[in-house]
């Protein structure tokens, strides 16, 4: 990519500039691998540490993968390397969120809805998030989640990474990441349907 | 055939591309009948949506952070000066 070039150039010259529009534009999914490995309260010494080894690495920054790639694999091994073998198997945990999810109790025995999903007022994000009770209660929402939950959705969702790429950096198998992406999105529902129907959270 | 509740447990897949052609084809099929599920999948896409465009929590401390890797990179670009001194 023209602009990574451009901008590991400006980082290498030492560019302030630079490194600010670096860590604005990845802290948040370094941020997820760290909180997905070590958990909430050891995250952002994580990433801080990660930023430090990816100042004193850049000179050796080949280019083989991509920036994102490369920094979220540092942002890992630092995770990891905390860790330290005392790796927490909660991986298929069924935390749901506050609002609970779209489980057994929403369909008859013959498999069809028995309380089929509402309709919203709107399927405009925009105007959905224009409320701040709303997105309040969403926050609210993802800090319920597990970490690991809560981390594969935001790695997905909003960074954009595919699934593959979640798998190697958070060690977790395919068919994991599958899962707790669902659980995840059907809890994010859940709170948007409960919310839509009722105004509060 | 398809059910409701089989169609929420792919319904993940679906917005990742993760089924097989089978599945695909079971999927559209059944949407193409059941209107409660055409806005199951339509509103789990608008909630995909919202979680993309909901507003990042602050970044903690961004200049302290960026005072930090000043420090290391000027350490870095620094004479290492540890065998001298022996």
């Amino acid at each position: 990519m023209p602009n990574e070039q451009d901008l590991i150039q400006r980082l290498l010259k030492g560019e302030q500039a630079a490194y600010r529009e670096l860590v604005q534009q990845y802290q948040g999914a370094m941020r997820a691998v760290a909180i997905a490995i070590v958990g909430t309260a050891s995250a952002d010494e994580v990433v801080q540490d990660s930023w430090l080894a990816v100042v004193r690495n850049l000179k050796g920054f080949a280019g083989r993968a991509s920036l994102k790639t490369w920094l979220l694999t540092i942002t890992a091994n630092t995770a990891k390397s905390r860790l330290r073998k005392q790796r927490r198997e909660v991986l298929l945990d069924d935390i749901t969120g506050p609002h609970g999810t779209i489980d057994d109790a929403r369909f008859a025995a013959d498999g069809h809805w028995a309380q089929a999903p509402s309709l919203w007022h709107t399927d405009s994000p925009e105007a959905l998030l224009n409320e701040q009770a709303l997105r309040d209660c969403l926050e609210h929402t993802l800090a319920t989640l597990s970490e690991l939950q809560r981390s594969v959705l935001m790695l997905r969702e909003r960074q954009a990474l595919e699934l593959p790429d979640i798998c190697n950096l958070l060690d977790i198998s395919h068919s994991n990441v599958r899962v707790l992406l669902h659980r995840a999105r059907l809890s994010v529902f859940a709170t948007l349907e409960h919310f839509e129907e009722t105004g509060e959270c | 055939m398809l059910k409701c509740k089989d169609l929420v447990a792919l319904s993940s897949d679906l917005l990742d591309g993760e089924l097989t052609l089978k599945q695909r084809i079971a999927v559209r099929m059944h949407l193409a009948m059941c209107v409660h599920c055409r806005r199951f999948i339509r509103q789990l896409r608008v909630s995909q949506r919202v979680i993309r465009q909901l507003p990042d929590q602050q970044a903690p401390e961004l200049e302290t952070l960026l005072r930090a890797m000043q420090a290391q990179q000027q350490r870095a670009s620094e004479p290492d000066q540890s065998d001298s001194s022996k």
